[in-house]
C-alpha cells in the first residue's frame, strides 16, 4: 500500500503541467465556433511535441518501442490534460486503441502500429462506446469479413488515420483495424460539445482481411472491456484535473469579486459552497486513484473500482460544474469565460464510455451482494 | 503506487482476523448488532478489552509499547481497527485510549502518565469528556464552567452537557475557565478529575432513539487537585486542539460503516427490493461514497506511513464519514418500510429482546437512524468542519 508519488511521478506531473500551461493555447486550438478545422497544422505540431516528450510511447512495452510506464503515469498526464483542456486524440489513440493493440494484437499488428503511434505518425480512433455497446456487424466472407454498421460521434475520428472497430462476429465481438479512407467508410466530421473533433462514421460493406482482426480473435470482449476501463480510469483523472481548475478559478473569483462592499468569499454561504466543491474534487481524486490502481486487477475488482469511480466522479463533476457557474453569477452562464469550457469538458466526461447513470447501474449490480458490499479496498498480494 | 498490503501485513491481518473469530463471544457479536447508540455500552466493551489486554496486549492499539501498547506501524493499526470494526468487535473507552491517553503522552507530567496511562491500558478506568456546555456548543471557547485556584486545588462550579457515558465513567477530562481576561481561548485550562468527587451531579439525557448515552454534569463547589491540570494554566485550548487533531475517520469508522452497509445490502437482497429504483440508486451512490472515503482514509494512512502530514483532511473525513453513516442508516430505514413501526422502549435492546435474529435486527433500525443524526453534530458539527476546511484548505 503506497499512494505517494515518487520523484519521477512528480517530475512528470510538473513537466506536463509546465509544458501545457505554457504552450497549449486553448484559443489557438479551439478557434472560433465557425472555424471547422483550420487548426490542423497547429494540432500536428502539438502532437509532434507530445511524441518528442515520450508521452505517446509512454504505456507501451519496450519491445513495442514504448517506455513501459503504467496507469499511474498515464493518470498523471491525463490530469494535466484536463487542467489545460487538451483536445488531442491521446485517450483514443494511446490509451484505448494502443492499449487494445498492445493487449491482444499479433506481433505483426503491434509492430505495424505501436512504434508508429509512439512516434506520432499514426492516430487511431475507436468506433465503440461503453463495453458491450457495439454497432457494427462482421459477416464472414471468403478469407475475411464484411463490416456494416454506423456510429455517431466517434471521438477524434477526423484526426485519425485508422479506426479500431469492435464488431459482432456471431456471439462474440472482435476488433478490426481499418483505414479511415478504406472503400465503404464514410466520415462526417463535426465538433464536439467541448471543442474536440468527432465524426459520424458509416461502414457500408467494408471488406477486411483476417489480418485486420486484432489477435485473430473472434471474441475479444474481455480485452475490449479492460481497455475501455483503463480509458475510463485515465479520463477520470482528466476530469479531476478539470475540476481542480474549476475550483481554483472559482475560489480566486470569489476573493476578488466584490458585492455589498466586500469580497463575496466573505459570505459564509459561498465559503461553505466552495468547501463542498473542494471536497467533491478531493473525493473524485480519491476514487479515481482506486480506478487507476485497479485498472490491471482481476476483472471483478477492476469492474467494481471503475464503475464506482465513473459514477462517483460523474456526480462530483456535475456538482462542481453547476456550482462554479452559480458562484460566478450571470457571467458564469456566458461563453466568455474558460469555466464554461471546463463545464463542457466535464459533460463530455459524463457522457463518454457509459454515462454516470449507466455506471451507477453496473455498480449497483456488483454491490448488490453483501460480501462484495462488505469488502474493503486494500488488497492482499495473492488476490 | 499500489493498494497491495505487504506480505507481513497480510499475515498480520490474518492473525488479527483469526484471533477475533476465535475469541469474540457470540453474545457480544449479537449485542453489537443490536446496539442502537452510536457508542456501545462500556460493559460490553470492557469484557473484550480485557480479552485483548490479557491474551494479546492489544487493548490500546494506537499506543507505543512503552505504555503497554503494541507499538504498531500505522498500517498495522489501520488493519487492526478495520478488522475489529468489520467483525463487529466493541470499542471500549475511546475517550481514554484515543483521546486523553495521547494527550497525556504529549503534555502530561511523568506523575500523570504513571497515574493514568496504566489503568487506561488495563481497562480499569473509563473516561468521559467534559467539553460542551449549555451555552457553548460550536462556540466552545465561550465556555463558562469556572475553576478558581484555592491552595493546591481548584474549586469548580458550572455545568457540562452531552457528556457521553458520564454515568459509567470514573474519570473526566474537562475544559474549564481559569481566566476571564484577554482572548477567550487564553483563559481555558485542561483538567483531569474523578467523577466520585463530592459536588458532581449527573442527570441523564435520553436520546430520541431511546438510548441513554448523553448526560448533563453539574459542578457545585467541586474540589479538584491542581496536580490534575494538563499543561499550563490558561493553555488548555492548545491541549484541546492537539486532541482534535486525532483521526476523524480512520479504519474504525470505515470498517464499521462497511459492516453496516453490508448488512443493509443483505436486508435489501433478502426482501427482494434490490430492483426498486430508489433503493437501487441509493445503494449504488452510498456504496461509491464509501469506496471514495475509504480511499481518502488509505491516502491518509499512506501519508502517515511515509511520514508526511495529512493536513486539514481530518475535517473532511469527519464531515463526509458522518454523513455517509447517516445515509447508511437512512437506506436501512427505506429498506425496512413499515417494519420500523414497532418500537421497543427498553435499552439496551440485546437485554430486552429474545426474538429470531432477523426480527431483532429490524427493531434497531429506527432507533439507530434517530441516534445517528448526532454524527454530523458531535465533535464539531459539519458546519464547523466546513469553517475549518475553508480556512485551512482554501484560505478563506
Amino acid at each position: 500500500m503506497d499512494l505517494q508519488r515518487d520523484t519521477e511521478h512528480t517530475l512528470l506531473a510538473d513537466s506536463a503541467e509546465r509544458m501545457l500551461s505554457e504552450n497549449y493555447d486553448f484559443s489557438a486550438r479551439h478557434g472560433s465556433q465557425a472555424d471547422q478545422g483550420n487548426d490542423t497544422a497547429w494540432a500536428d505540431d502539438m502532437w509532434r511535441q507530445f511524441a518528442q516528450l515520450g508521452w505517446l510511447a509512454l504505456p507501451f512495452a519496450e519491445e513495442d518501442g514504448g517506455l513501459g510506464a503504467g496507469m499511474v503515469e498515464i493518470s498523471i498526464l491525463a490530469e494535466a490534460f484536463g487542467r489545460n483542456m487538451v483536445a488531442e486524440p491521446y485517450m483514443t489513440t494511446v490509451v484505448l486503441s494502443g492499449g487494445l493493440i498492445a493487449a491482444i494484437g499479433t506481433p505483426e499488428q503491434r509492430a505495424d502500429t505501436l512504434p508508429a503511434i509512439g512516434e506520432g505518425a499514426l492516430r487511431i480512433a475507436f468506433m465503440g462506446g461503453a463495453a458491450g455497446d457495439i454497432s457494427v456487424d462482421a459477416a464472414p466472407s471468403g478469407d475475411g469479413y464484411v463490416l456494416s454498421g454506423a456510429r455517431k460521434s466517434v471521438i477524434d475520428a477526423p484526426m485519425a488515420g485508422r479506426l479500431l472497430v469492435p464488431a459482432r462476429i456471431g456471439d462474440g465481438a472482435g476488433v478490426f483495424m481499418i483505414d479511415c479512407d478504406a472503400t465503404g467508410v464514410t466520415l462526417r466530421p463535426h465538433r464536439t460539445l467541448d471543442g474536440g473533433r468527432a465524426a459520424d462514421v458509416e461502414l457500408t460493406g467494408v471488406n477486411v482481411s483476417r489480418a485486420q482482426l486484432l489477435g485473430g480473435l473472434e471474441d475479444a470482449s474481455g480485452a475490449i472491456g479492460a481497455a475501455i476501463d483503463r480509458t475510463i480510469a485515465a479520463l477520470s483523472s482528466d476530469a479531476v484535473g478539470a475540476m481542480g481548475k474549476l475550483v481554483e478559478e472559482t475560489l480566486e473569483y470569489t476573493k476578488t469579486r466584490e458585492q455589498f462592499g466586500q469580497p463575496i468569499s466573505k459570505f459564509q454561504v459561498l465559503a461553505h459552497r466552495l468547501v463542498d466543491m473542494k471536497v467533491s474534487e478531493e473525493e473524485a481524486r480519491a476514487v479515481t486513484t482506486l480506478a487507476v490502481l485497479s485498472a490491471d486487477a482481476p476483472t471483478d475488482m477492476r469492474r467494481r473500482a471503475v464503475s464506482s469511480a465513473k459514477s462517483k466522479v460523474g456526480r462530483c463533476a456535475r456538482f462542481v460544474g453547476q456550482n462554479a457557474v452559480q458562484t460566478y453569477g450571470a457571467i458564469g452562464t456566458t461563453a466568455d469565460l474558460t469555466i464554461g469550457n471546463y463545464v463542457k469538458r466535464l459533460m463530455v466526461y459524463e457522457a463518454s464510455y457509459g454515462s454516470t447513470a449507466h455506471h451507477a447501474e453496473l455498480y449497483a449490480a456488483i454491490i448488490a451482494d453483501p460480501d462484495t458490499a462488505g469488502a474493503g479496498l486494500l488488497l492482499s498480494p495473492a488476490a | 503506487m499500489d493498494l497491495n498490503l505487504a506480505p507481513e501485513d497480510v499475515a498480520f491481518a490474518e492473525e488479527v482476523r483469526s484471533f477475533i473469530d476465535a475469541n469474540l463471544p457470540d453474545a457480544t457479536r449479537r449485542a453489537m448488532t443490536l446496539t442502537t447508540a452510536f457508542l456501545n455500552e462500556p460493559e460490553l466493551g470492557y469484557e473484550w478489552h480485557k480479552i485483548l489486554h490479557e491474551q494479546k496486549g492489544w487493548s490500546v492499539p494506537s499506543w507505543p509499547d512503552e505504555w503497554g501498547g503494541p507499538g504498531w506501524t500505522p498500517v498495522q493499526k489501520y488493519i487492526f481497527d478495520l478488522e475489529s470494526a468489520r467483525a463487529g468487535a466493541p470499542v471500549y473507552n475511546g475517550q481514554g485510549s484515543r483521546m486523553v491517553g495521547p494527550v497525556l503522552m504529549h503534555f502530561g507530567t511523568q506523575e500523570q502518565k504513571d497515574k493514568y496511562l496504566p489503568s487506561i491500558c488495563s481497562g480499569e478506568d473509563h473516561w468521559c469528556q467534559g467539553y460542551s456546555e449549555p451555552g457553548s456548543g460550536s462556540d466552545l471557547a465561550s465556555l463558562k464552567t469556572k475553576a478558581v485556584a484555592d491552595g493546591d486545588d481548584y474549586i469548580i462550579n458550572g455545568q457540562k452537557i452531552w457528556t457521553s457515558f458520564a454515568h459509567k465513567s470514573n474519570r473526566m477530562f474537562a475544559l474549564v475557565r481559569t481566566s476571564s481576561e484577554g482572548k477567550r481561548q487564553e483563559g481555558i485550562t485542561f483538567i483531569l478529575l474523578d467523577m466520585d468527587t463530592p459536588g458532581i451531579t449527573i442527570r441523564p439525557i435520553i436520546g430520541n432513539g431511546g438510548d441513554h448515552e448523553f448526560n448533563e454534569v453539574f459542578f457545585d463547589d467541586v474540589r479538584v487537585p491542581q496536580s490534575g491540570r494538563v499543561g499550563e494554566e490558561n493553555k488548555g485550548w492548545d491541549v484541546a486542539k492537539y486532541l482534535l487533531e486525532f483521526e476523524r475517520g480512520g479504519a474504525l469508522v470505515a470498517g464499521r460503516v462497511r459492516a453496516q452497509f453490508a448488512k443493509v445490502v443483505r436486508l435489501i437482497c433478502d426482501r427482494g427490493i434490490g430492483q426498486d429504483a430508489h433503493i437501487r440508486a441509493r445503494m449504488a451512490e452510498i456504496g461509491a461514497d464509501l469506496d471514495t472515503m475509504e480511499m481518502v482514509d488509505i491516502r491518509v494512512l499512506s501519508d502517515l506511513q511515509s511520514g508526511a502530514n495529512p493536513g486539514a483532511i481530518s475535517s473532511m473525513l469527519k464531515m463526509r464519514w458522518s454523513s455517509i453513516r447517516q445515509e447508511v442508516s437512512e437506506l436501512a430505514l427505506d429498506a425496512a418500510g413499515e417494519d420500523i413501526l414497532k418500537w421497543e422502549p427498553e435499552r439496551p435492546l440485546y437485554d430486552a429482546l429474545q426474538l429470531p435474529p432477523d426480527e431483532e435486527e429490524l427493531l434497531g433500525i429506527a432507533p439507530r437512524y434517530l441516534n445517528f443524526r448526532a454524527y454530523t453534530i458531535l465533535g464539531g458539527t459539519n458546519e464547523i468542519q466546513a469553517e475549518i476546511l475553508g480556512k485551512r484548505m482554501l484560505g478563506l
